[in-house]
């Protein structure tokens, strides 16, 4: 076969679909891609030392900008961990509202992502502002509940900052009357696009033992037909009660993630109906009134918590020394962790895949760089 | 397919690839289809302010038309005095510098002009508004109720240095707190203006007043009577306040509806705005007469000051004569639950 | 049909004035098109995606193209250091040139700035000039993500051109001109709907050429030369303020330009009910009106598939383009030959006389026969394709593979 001289074209840091700031070295014959090197850190912030120098509670905020897409999952993950290291008790009304804050996350994620995708195959905007419609409205009640859009900072230990009142609740109610039409004009508009088809079938394989071996989570990984989620595998908060299915891919490409992602939005709307069925009958406030929140010095252990984040598995470990802050503090962060899998998904395709694998991914650099 | 683990069973689902489907187009028709139908939907002006809708155009044209910010909606701390005396909240207690995650409150307090003791107010109060993260952490833990959350995000500002904000610049009348947080407010006025008094004693001199008097609007602590509302919150940029939940560009009737339902939440929510005395009623209540109860101080700013204080959110755009209608319905309503 | 007023002052001086005026008119009318365009463009799509889009410099927005052309305008120009300075400066001249030069036989309504005889030949003559420029964009520019989409452009170029002009051999058949202007004046019978399009050879020409126009008027899904959430901007990427707003120019201008020769080859130009009848001046008016509704709505159809599908790959192009566009749109040749004959053959073929009657433009026999044939050859033609070109990957033998036939 022809060789010719192969290209080594700098993707990012400054580009317009590196979902931040992140740069891959890619080397190129022509347009298929020979090698992939990602490299990253433009965004690090040290987040992991800082959370070795605040106090338990001042680190929350600081969760939020992690994966600044699903600050309410990210501060329900940190809240866990704290709460099993310091073996608070969580009332069951905190436990059902924090559920119902993660699945409006994950539509939300999820909405936005799959715009973004296809925003990265060259769909222009169309369907990503229609997701950005959803997400805004989910934003506003995060806004009225938390105070803020994005940088929730919701979850304390033992509970949340505050209790949801009628009206949120009407008001989800009425956000779940609109999400079914969201979901069936998203996939009228692009999953049987004839285009889409041919970008995404067959495009960043990642086949079921690699996936396994890379330890990737999350869509990443149901799509390679893996049927993992935390929320089943170690059922935290009360997903134990709800009845939901694990939508697997069967080929591991960008279409199986593109489809998991939709159907788990689905998945997500039929836990938010069970937990808004349950939840007037949960017990306890909206959080553990014995809790220091300020103060709160956890005994000398360890814990390790995680949650299903829209991203993958998020984790969440803590060392205590018994002091006011943790002695050590790690995140796993799954945006982090499917990434490497990435050079490997890539090789062999042309470089306009390589953007396509990269969204199909999902990172948000935020929670990569830390 | 069900897979049985020792945690139960789960149910998966294989995502359906359309495989065996022909595609001859009709998938990119289908698209089509859908985005003409939103495109015919939007071009008639359709709006789609409902949480439920799914169709018309959904954004806001801000400047002029806004959102309206939810009472918990944090953006950066203020500080609160007394509108009726002038007496700052704020006890110097240290606890905001202490929680805050970025570390960006640096308070020194106020000393006894004889003794040189410590006595419980801030001498100064600095904030770093380009560093602090609006985490709420200060006004949470305040136990004085001294430090809340604005709702003024309008502080893109040219002059880096003037964002660390020095006490007379963050402090605020309690009435403007109370225009734009009523119900959150209202669940801790009277813990925090008996704690004022309790502090008040203990405060020589004009301590704890004289960063009020910087204030614009108020000639001197003397006179603390020309603090109104709307004379707090004169100086300030326009701010909607938190009446409406939806938006400006929602009907006449359907802003009533909402009304109503605002108005029974707030009853459910543990106690109207309205109930219970208020130190600056009185004040208020003789310095602009005419006015409705100060309780009632989002509507009556917006229909005595047009618009300067602070105004119920849909008021702002409307005409004079609409406004007279919203308040007519207002005040039904009110009388309706028997006030 | 009219022809742009000549005063006959004296033959040269007048040659040269009307010359003036025209090209002037053209320049001037081809970029307030184009500004035109953008802002109607930026609004529809808002309006698919539930926005509203620019609206606020000028009624509705309409001024905002000003304001940016202003903006470009009075931004630096920058070079890069190591770029080939005149390559580099050369690149957008060569890419308005050759929309410009289109211009100069595009037909507005009934109204033809000059009257080409191989007018259609021309135009595609001169588009294709596109390339060069954009190549010269992307080598002059010494970047990688440039270079990718001036070869891009050129990979493109080589699959789009040939079904594209294929595309048009049937409505060359149809009316046996390459003049624009006669092929216009050919769709004016029945009562101004002798539309091209109304025919299914016509009909499978017009959209093989639409997709096709897509690909050369570098619209979405064929935006491959300067994907920008892949390549940045593609050959774009190194040029900013005016050089940049002229490739911008050129590309809506060009847009401008197919969907005025789509409405003048298939949906009849300026014809249209009552344009004859009317007489020359409100006739010449009416059909203004006619070619421009026409023209928009298919710049409209442009907007909404830009509003709905994503990008295709460039080889997915090519081998749309070769394995697909290609072999309907030479049935199509072949099955206009056969409505040609079915309808017009009079004595060369006397078995039609006797089996249909004498053709003419009122012996609906002939037409329906016509219709009805080349449908069913069109429709077979579509099928056996779609049928060829649905073999998956994996159906494909090893041997097959060996030879490069899995792409």
């Amino acid at each position: 076969m022809l060789k010719t001289e192969e290209l080594q074209v700098n993707i990012g840091p400054q580009h317009p679909s590196t979902h931040g700031v992140f740069r891959m070295l890619v080397t190129v014959d022509g347009e298929t891609l020979v090698d992939l090197k990602p490299v990253f850190g433009y965004l690090h912030r040290n987040h992991e030392q800082l959370g070795e120098v605040n106090s338990y509670l001042q680190n929350m905020p600081f969760t939020d900008r992690l994966d600044y897409f699903n600050s309410m999952v990210n501060n329900h993950a940190y809240a866990r961990a704290v709460e099993q290291l310091a073996g608070i008790e969580v009332p069951e009304r905190a436990q059902y509202i924090r559920v119902i804050m993660d699945e409006l996350s994950r539509i939300l994620n999820h909405a936005s992502a799959l715009g973004f995708l296809l925003g990265d195959m060259g769909a222009w905007q169309t369907s990503l502002l229609w997701g950005l419609r959803e997400r805004e409205k989910i934003l506003d009640l995060f806004e009225y509940v938390s105070g803020a859009r994005m940088m929730c900072n919701y979850s304390r230990f033992g509970g949340v900052a505050r209790d949801i009142d009628d009206y949120f609740i009407s008001e989800v109610k009425k956000l779940m009357q609109g999400l079914p039409r969201y979901f069936d004009e998203f996939e009228r508009l692009l999953v049987e696009n004839e285009i889409l088809l041919v970008r995404a079938k067959g495009v960043g394989v990642l086949p079921k033992e690699l996936a396994l071996s890379y330890s990737v989570t999350g869509p990443l990984l149901r799509g390679s037909g893996v049927p993992y989620d935390v929320r089943k595998a170690e059922p935290y908060a009360v997903y134990d009660r709800f009845d939901f299915d694990i939508p697997v891919g069967t080929v591991g490409d960008v279409y199986d993630r593109f489809l998991v992602r939709v159907e788990e939005m689905r998945q997500s709307y039929r836990i938010l109906e069970q937990a808004l069925q349950q939840m007037p009958e949960a017990e306890g406030g909206h959080i553990n009134p014995k809790v220091k929140q300020q103060s709160l010095k956890p005994p000398v252990g360890e814990s390790y918590a995680r949650v299903e984040s829209p991203k993958g598995e998020l984790g969440f470990y803590l060392v205590s020394d018994g002091s006011g802050s943790a002695y050590r503090y790690k995140v796993r962060a799954p945006s982090f962790i499917n990434l490497s899998a990435l050079a490997d998904m890539c090789k062999g395709y042309k470089i306009a895949d390589v953007v396509v694998i990269l969204g199909s991914i999902d990172i948000v650099m935020g929670e990569v760089d830390r | 397919m069900t897979l049985s683990t020792r945690k139960g069973t789960v149910n998966i689902v294989e995502v359906n690839r359309h495989d065996n489907n022909i595609h001859a187009g009709q998938g990119t028709l289908k698209g089509l289809d859908i985005v003409f139908r939103k495109f015919r939907k939007a071009l008639f002006g359709k709006a789609n302010t409902e949480r439920d809708d799914t169709e018309g155009q959904f954004n806001v044209q801000y400047p002029e038309e806004r959102l309206v910010l939810a009472e918990a909606y944090r953006n950066m701390p203020i500080l609160l005095y007394d509108d009726a005396t002038g007496q700052e909240l704020c006890t110097s207690c240290f606890q905001c510098e202490r929680v805050c995650p970025p570390q960006v409150i640096h308070i020194t307090q106020a000393k006894h002009p004889e003794t040189g003791k410590p006595v419980p107010a801030a001498a100064e109060f600095v904030l770093e508004y380009d560093t602090c993260m609006s985490c709420g952490y200060c006004a949470e833990v305040c136990p004085f109720d001294a430090i809340k959350m604005d709702h003024d995000f309008e502080l893109s500002t040219a002059d880096h240095p003037a964002l660390d904000v020095h006490y007379t610049h963050l402090l605020r009348p309690v009435s403007y707190y109370e225009a734009i947080a009523p119900t959150m407010w209202a669940e801790v006025r009277d813990a925090a203006l008996k704690k004022l008094q309790n502090n008040i004693k203990r405060r020589p001199g004009n301590i704890g007043v004289d960063h009020g008097q910087k204030i614009a609007g108020k000639s001197s602590a003397a006179a603390p009577k020309a603090a109104t509302p709307a004379a707090g919150a004169a100086g300030r940029k326009q701010y909607t306040g938190p009446i409406a939940k939806v938006g400006t560009s929602m009907s006449e009737d359907k802003l009533a509806r909402l009304m109503a339902i605002r108005e029974a939440n707030t009853g459910k929510r543990g106690g109207p705005p309205e109930s219970g005395a208020h130190a600056i009623e009185a004040d208020v209540a003789t310095n602009a007469a005419g006015q409705v109860a100060p309780s009632d101080q989002a509507t009556s700013g917006s229909a005595a000051s047009k618009a300067t204080g602070p105004v119920a959110a849909p008021g702002k755009n409307m005409s004079e004569d609409k406004l007279a209608r919203l308040m007519a319905i207002r005040e039904a309503n009110k009388a309706k639950q028997g006030e | 049909m009219t022809y742009w007023p000549v005063i006959a002052v004296d033959a040269w001086i007048g040659l040269v004035l009307v010359s003036i005026i025209k090209v002037t008119l053209i320049l001037v009318g081809g970029s307030l098109g184009m500004m035109f365009l953008t802002w109607y463009e930026r609004r529809a799509i808002a309006y698919m995606q539930d926005r509203r889009g620019p609206n606020r410099v000028g009624p509705q927005g309409l001024l905002q193209p000003v304001s940016e052309a202003i903006k470009t305008m009075t931004k630096e120009d920058i070079t890069p250091l190591d770029a080939d300075r005149v390559v580099h400066f050369l690149a957008p001249v060569v890419m308005l040139g050759a929309t410009v030069l289109a211009f100069a036989v595009i037909p507005w309504g009934n109204l033809f700035p000059s009257s080409l005889r191989v007018g259609v030949l021309f135009i595609f003559a001169v588009t294709g000039l596109h390339t060069v420029g954009m190549l010269m964009a992307g080598w002059g520019s010494n970047n990688k993500f440039a270079l990718l989409g001036g070869m891009r452009g050129v990979a493109q170029m080589v699959s789009y051109e040939i079904p594209l002009l294929m595309a048009l051999l049937p409505i060359i058949l149809l009316s046996g001109s390459l003049s624009l202007t006669d092929i216009v004046t050919r769709q004016g019978d029945w009562y101004g709907f002798g539309w091209y399009v109304f025919s299914p050879v016509g009909l499978t020409a017009f959209i093989t050429f639409f997709i096709a126009a897509l690909a050369e008027g570098e619209r979405t899904p064929f935006d491959i030369p300067e994907a920008d959430s892949e390549i940045v901007a593609g050959y774009l990427t190194e040029y900013g303020g005016m050089k940049f707003a002229v490739f911008y120019l050129s590309n809506y201008m060009t847009n401008l330009a197919l969907c005025f020769i789509m409405a003048s080859l298939f949906l009849g130009g300026g014809n249209g009910p009552g344009v004859t009848a009317l007489g020359t001046v409100l006739g010449g008016l009416l059909s203004l009106v006619y070619f421009f509704i026409k023209a928009l709505a298919l710049f409209f159809l442009m907007v909404l598939i830009r509003g709905t599908v994503p990008r295709l790959r460039v080889d997915q192009l090519m081998g749309f383009a070769w394995k697909f566009l290609l072999p309907i749109v030479l049935v199509n040749v072949f099955s206009t030959a056969i409505w040609v004959a079915i309808t017009r053959w009079g004595p060369q073929a006397q078995i039609f006389t006797d089996w249909f009657g004498e053709p003419a433009s009122d012996n609906y026999l002939r037409y329906g026969v016509a219709i009805v044939v080349t449908l069913i050859i069109n429709l077979l033609a579509v099928y056996a394709v779609m049928r060829i070109n649905r073999r998956q990957p994996s159906d494909l033998t090893e041997e097959e593979i060996a030879l490069g036939l899995a792409g």
